[in-house]
């Protein structure tokens, strides 16, 4: 086991080193130059492109950017073309931004797929299976930010309140509860829209695992002993068909970047996706790479962490 | 069962935790509950950043709004758009006249033209009758010893823009002080100096070191920079006293003149240069008192003067090396180290009204109320200057109370002075829209047929349908909030029947297909506009409509700014185009009429060339007198209208709309509703500004 | 939800799964809502693009935002007067006939999700059999099959969204080049799946034979063994094109989608957000069109998946 995941782990991280290379080489080649370096802006001399080119090392071959890009990334003195900020310290405090939007997502999704998919698969067939099959169709069938204007139109115009941003803006100087309770609100609806096409997957995949489950001969045979439904399904089933959702915890983490661009870009809430969207306007090479570099790894990590984890808790598994 | 029962249970307690939030929230009508602060912020959101929050170096909307708010100018607009005091609590226009001595000629009483005769000839004129009237404004008659003299002549014979320095020794000069500016002081010297005078002299004989310079391109390059009579008009300014930067050091001289010296030092590009270009010296008198020489008449020079004033003792040389000592610049860098490279343009301190306080990038601009402000401090305590991107989520946070203002669309404004929640303002910006006409074109080259094109345009019905009403329809080259504007000519109006009659009477006839013909070539000509404009390209059509219903061929096209630039206006090469163009509060038209001014890549790129329009715009030039000004403006504005080497079509309105809560504190103390102004400036009286719990009645 | 779906399909009879497939209402309903999307897109190139009775680009500026249903104001020119005599579904802020631009797109926004899935299919079943057919060849130090799914595991690492985001940012914007992008970046889940089948199929007996026989590898793997992986394949591809749709309106909302004047749904969508207070029909008319049409394909998706699973099927 520990020899297995010393491979997996390295096997992982040179993995991990050709998507770098692969995504450096993807997006310095693409056309298109940083706006700090447009040749178009009137505002520019040449000479001072040529100073700025070489400064960002635009000018040399490809892997010597890259190398230059490792080297700094790792150093920690990787800093934007926009505005000369670091770059890691700028990502991480977006990322704090990200972070309890994706907690209260992420709390949502798992806490209401569960009760909805089990009862769907309890009373398979009934109205309320086949509405919320359908309703599930109907959040993963719509476009996600067409959903959020929909809803931002409706508590603007029938609540007159706010909904954009991480906080009311203007509540600086307000009592601290005021303050408390207005970022809570604020984090409801983006955190409801962006789980509400994880509550339809999820829902529905507890749905058939329970199915699956229920099926089995052990459930039978705990039926046919006469044991009380509720219990067969919530003691017996339950444990059984919870199993491979535990692996699911580690495919979580990539969505710790990756999912979130057109929510915050909607709600204008300061998150990792937002300065990737921006970065990506501003062609804002080493902020694109490092979220790219980021996200990737997480991927990897995400599932390293599902692999072990099945591991953990599925004894018939062994790692290899 | 208990698993059952968690499931259902956690689920619940997250929805009614997260629910319950709602009710702490405020709302638009609330915006005070739980927060009483939120009565003294002022939130305004913009779609771009800021990029250099400094008076002298910033080029864009979001910057200039930020430091119209932190700096102060000597002078400032009033409502009316008439200069007022601001950091100078008056300012004077006096001028030097210099002679230069010709001495290769005889003045009337015989003499040779040395600066002693002028001077007596000039002395005789005011002790007799002659120039009684000039006596007066002239203050004094000096002789100046003679100095020597540096010329910067650039060799624009290739592009290497080489500079040449020639020396040379000026003999004697007389100059004449006058108190105020007049411009006729040539034609009168005319009379008492004699026409020999006027002769073009010898520079060369003062030519100490030609440095290679030929002699013709010397003589006429110094001919056109020396003349025998040079008009230096002179602005005193006596600055206010005891005004603070907002760090606590006192505004003076110093800083007026460390503001111009940085402007014109080549280093900082500074955008501004041109405005200042003029100045020949600006010297500090004493503490209070600055003086500003021009290097020739140019009235709206003045006007340069309601921009910013820098700190120096936070910006000159010793606190520059101060900075780049701190923050350990590399000697390249140190070499280069410019206003451009400082911190302060992140974090400016002014004079203003709001002090600077923080800039989160492409997040928001904070400001807080200057308490010391020379003209009472602001009622705002602070001020929040918000990027946001996408209008439609300004537009959310406005409805909700976390934006204090919005600048809606045309087809907004309407539903929005319905809505009661809301107050708005409407005024007219100093832009306007145009069709110009390439008037060196023989098509285009008779006024009648201008006339006629624009007669066939109904512009009531492009700014009912197009602006949906937010606009007015102009006649002439001046915005119409200032007084350049001639309010009394009248306009073309859209008259079809008589624009057909005109351009028969041009020659014009109809032929077989029902286009209009002359000397067998129809009337056809190519409307162009560039890309990214809807409303241009919406008249473009109508405009198009409207001349095929008199048998006019017009085809459209729309470029791209750059290639719409590089090849149709920069070279003229188009018939007739649609334009904009943003104006200044000034009355000089020079750059856009001026006939001189229609070469390649000139803004007069229509190619206007009227010789009374000419001698009028230099005179408005030269004119120092606000009400002589105002009539040869309108004398401008109406012979620009007869000619119609546009169709002016119209002005854009600019449409405010402010949270109803907010008022201004007048007077007496008392709150009560905004008042529009004339200049269409909704923050004219933003200073007393303050948002109430509730709206007025 | 593409990638578990093509793991757990696996062949059943052929005449139940049709029966299974036609109990399903919602699939059944799904499958109306697509015919009648295609029949809507192909009369919506014919009738705006060759045979102009709907002109998606006319602009009439006195009529701008008009509610579905108006007539016509007396400034429109005769021959700009829409077919029925009436704005069925109104008019954008340009004056422009939304119905007509909504036919105009339908075919757009079809096409972009069908080309784009067809071009992940065709990447992930030829890099997928290759590796599950000739996948123990080696190049040199590695097998053919390492290297192939090794890429896939690359390709995977990215963040998918982020990536198209990227790449079509720099790229200028095309309708092909979003095509391409979509399936460049979306072929991985067929590509493991083909292999896995290949694997499998290669050690039944009907290929073994196959191959004593000595029939040439383009035969059995053409004739024999992609028939059989193909059509969980299939279903699949239908829930990507639904994807593929919500990816392009994803992308037109943060501008980087097909440029106008083109209309696709995503981008009329995308244009009328801007408008919701003021024209609500430019922004609810094209969101329920997509909301309806990529229902139908994940209807019709599911629906194929349910009767192709034995495990779910009814008791």
């Amino acid at each position: 086991m520990g020899s297995y995941l010393i491979r997996n782990f390295l096997q992982r991280c040179v993995l991990l080193i050709v998507v770098s290379m692969i995504s450096h080489a993807v997006i310095l080649l693409a056309p298109g130059e940083p706006s700090e370096v447009d040749p178009s802006n009137p505002r520019m001399k040449p000479e001072d492109i040529a100073k700025i080119r070489a400064a960002f090392h635009l000018d040399d071959p490809l892997h010597v950017q890259y190398v230059y890009w490792m080297r700094d990334m790792v150093s920690g003195e990787l800093t934007s073309f926009k505005d000369g900020q670091p770059v890691l310290p700028k990502i991480w405090s977006r990322f704090l931004n990200s972070l309890p939007l994706f907690v209260c997502a992420t709390l949502i999704v798992w806490t209401l797929s569960f009760p909805v998919g089990i009862r769907a698969a309890v009373t398979r067939g009934s109205l309320y299976d086949r509405s919320t099959t359908f309703i599930a169709y109907g959040l993963i069938s719509i476009p996600g930010f067409f959903l959020s204007y929909l809803f931002i139109l409706w508590i603007v115009e029938g609540f007159n309140v706010p909904v954009i941003g991480m906080a009311t803006f203007g509540m600086q100087d307000a009592h601290w509860l005021y303050r408390g309770m207005d970022q809570l609100w604020h984090l409801v609806i983006p955190s409801v829209m962006s789980a509400l096409a994880g509550v339809a997957i999820l829902s529905r995949y507890v749905r058939s695992q329970m199915l699956e489950v229920i099926g089995q001969d052990y459930i039978r045979t705990a039926r046919a002993k006469g044991l009380d439904p509720d219990s067969v399904i919530y003691r017996h089933a339950l444990r059984n068909a919870l199993l491979p959702f535990v692996t699911m915890f580690g495919l979580m983490l990539p969505g710790l970047i990756g999912g979130s661009v057109i929510i915050e870009q909607i709600f204008a809430w300061p998150g990792i996706g937002r300065l990737g969207y921006d970065a990506i306007l501003a062609r804002d090479f080493p902020v694109i790479l490092t979220i790219n570099f980021i996200a990737a790894a997480l991927t990897l990590a995400g599932t390293f962490l599902s692999d072990i984890l099945y591991a953990v808790v599925d004894p018939r598994i062994r790692l290899q | 069962m208990n698993a059952k029962r968690i499931l259902l249970i956690v689920p619940l307690i997250l929805g009614a935790v997260l629910i319950q939030s709602y009710f702490w929230v405020p709302s638009y009508e609330t915006q005070a509950r739980g927060n009483p602060q939120r009565l003294f912020k002022f939130i305004e959101a913009s779609i771009g950043d800021a990029k250099i929050l400094n008076p002298i170096l910033h080029a864009d909307t979001a910057s200039g709004r930020i430091v119209d708010l932190v700096f102060d100018g000597l002078l400032d607009y009033d409502e009316n758009l008439v200069l007022r005091p601001a950091l100078a609590v008056a300012w004077a226009v006096s001028e030097y006249v210099y002679l230069l001595p010709n001495p290769d000629v005889r003045l009337p009483g015989g003499g040779t033209a040395d600066a002693a005769n002028i001077a007596a000839v000039v002395s005789a004129a005011l002790a007799t009758g002659q120039w009684s009237d000039l006596r007066e404004s002239v203050s004094d008659v000096e002789v100046m010893a003679p100095m020597r003299h540096v010329e910067h002549i650039v060799d624009s014979s290739n592009d290497t823009g080489r500079i040449d320095d020639v020396v040379l020794q000026m003999p004697a000069q007389v100059r004449l002080s006058l108190d105020r500016v007049r411009p006729d002081i040539g034609a009168r010297l005319r009379s008492v100096l004699g026409e020999d005078y006027f002769r073009t002299p010898q520079y060369l004989q003062w030519v100490v070191e030609a440095n290679g310079v030929d002699s013709q391109r010397l003589q006429s390059h110094l001919s056109e920079m020396l003349p025998l009579i040079q008009h230096n008009p002179l602005i005193v300014f006596q600055l206010r006293r005891g005004v603070r930067f907002h760090d606590g050091h006192e505004f003076d001289a110093g800083d007026v003149k460390f503001t111009y010296d940085a402007i014109m030092d080549p280093k900082n590009l500074s955008p501004r240069t041109s405005d200042f270009e003029p100045v020949k010296a600006v010297n500090v008198v004493d503490r209070y008192t600055v003086e500003v020489v021009y290097k020739r008449l140019f009235s709206p020079a003045v006007n340069a003067w309601t921009m910013g004033i820098l700190p120096e003792h936070l910006l000159n040389r010793s606190a520059q090396e101060l900075e780049i000592e701190r923050r350990g610049l590399s000697a390249v860098t140190r070499e280069a180290f410019g206003l451009r490279d400082s911190e302060f343009n992140r974090a400016p301190v002014g004079t203003g009204s709001f002090a600077f306080v923080e800039w989160q990038s492409d997040e928001v601009i904070q400001l807080r109320a200057n308490e010391r402000y020379w003209d009472g401090a602001p009622q705002f305590e602070n001020y929040y200057f918000r990027i946001l991107p996408d209008p439609l989520t300004q537009e959310v946070e406005f409805r909700t109370g976390a934006i204090d203002i919005y600048r809606p669309e045309p087809h907004q404004i309407a539903r929005y002075k319905q809505e009661s929640a809301y107050q708005s303002f409407s005024g007219l910006g100093r832009n306007y829209t145009y069709i110009g006409y390439n008037n060196r074109k023989p098509l285009f080259s008779d006024p009648q047929v201008r006339k006629a094109l624009s007669m066939a345009i109904n512009i009531d019905d492009i700014i009912h349908y197009v602006l949906y009403g937010e606009g007015e329809a102009i006649t002439g080259p001046y915005p119409k909030t200032t007084p350049w504007y001639d309010h009394d000519i009248a306009a073309l109006g859209y008259d079809p029947d008589t624009a057909l009659r005109l351009l028969q009477e041009a020659g014009w006839q109809h032929n077989a297909d029902g286009w209009l013909e002359k000397d067998g070539r129809e009337f056809e000509f190519n409307l162009i506009t560039n890309n990214g404009n809807l409303v241009r390209k919406a008249v473009l059509t109508i405009a198009q409509d409207a001349w095929r219903k008199i048998g006019i061929k017009c085809t459209t096209q729309v470029f791209e700014w750059a290639v719409f630039l590089k090849d149709f206006i920069n070279p003229g090469a188009f018939d007739a185009v649609i334009l904009g163009w943003s104006m200044g509060a000034d009355a000089d038209l020079y750059q856009l009429w001026h006939s001189s001014e229609s070469g390649f890549g000139q803004l007069n790129f229509v190619g206007y060339n009227n010789a009374d329009a000419d001698n009028l715009i230099e005179r408005i030039r030269r004119e120092y007198d606000t009400d002589e000004q105002q009539r040869l403006a309108h004398r401008l504005h109406r012979q620009i209208a007869e000619d119609q080497p546009y169709t002016f079509l119209y002005a854009k309105s600019a449409t405010t709309v402010l949270d109803k809560k907010i008022a201004m504190r007048n007077a007496v103390g008392q709150f009560v509703s905004i008042p529009p102004t004339k200049s269409g400036d909704t923050f004219y009286y933003f200073n007393r500004w303050r948002k109430l719990e509730h709206a007025l009645q | 939800m593409a990638k578990h779906a093509v793991e757990s399909v696996s062949p059943v009879p052929e005449y139940r799964a049709w029966k299974t497939f036609l109990d399903d209402r919602l699939a059944l309903a799904g499958v109306i809502v697509l015919v009648l999307l295609v029949f809507a897109a192909l009369a919506g190139k014919f009738l705006t693009d060759w045979f102009v009775v709907f002109d998606p680009s006319v602009v009439r500026l006195a009529d701008k935002f008009l509610p579905p249903l108006s007539v016509p104001s007396e400034f429109v020119a005769p021959a700009d007067i829409p077919w029925f005599g009436m704005y069925l579904l109104g008019t954008d802020e340009l004056g422009r006939d939304v119905f007509a631009r909504m036919l105009q797109g339908s075919m757009v926004s079809l096409s972009i999700g069908i080309v784009a899935v067809a071009l992940a299919v065709s990447i992930g079943v030829t890099l997928g059999g290759i590796a599950g057919y000739f996948g123990d060849r080696r190049l040199g130090f590695i097998s053919v099959d390492s290297l192939i799914m090794r890429f896939t595991d690359v390709m995977l690492c990215f963040p998918t969204f982020f990536l198209i985001l990227t790449v079509i940012a720099l790229l200028p914007s095309s309708i092909y080049n979003i095509m391409i992008v979509i399936g460049v970046t979306g072929w991985m889940g067929t590509a493991r799946f083909v292999r896995a089948e290949f694997l499998s199929l290669r050690e039944q007996d009907f290929i073994v034979s196959a191959t004593a026989l000595g029939l040439p590898n383009w035969r059995i793997i053409l004739l024999h063994m992609l028939p059989n992986a193909m059509v969980p394949v299939l279903v699949s591809a239908t829930i990507s094109v639904a994807t593929a749709i919500l990816t392009e309106s994803a992308l037109s909302f943060l501008g980087f989608g097909v440029q106008p004047p083109a209309a696709t749904w995503g981008n009329i969508l995308a244009d009328g957000k801007g408008f919701i207070f003021d024209a609500p029909w430019l922004f609810f008319i094209p969101g329920f069109a997509i909301l309806l049409v990529v229902l139908a394909f994940n209807l019709v998706g599911e629906g194929m998946r349910e009767a192709m699973n034995p495990r779910l099927r009814p008791r």
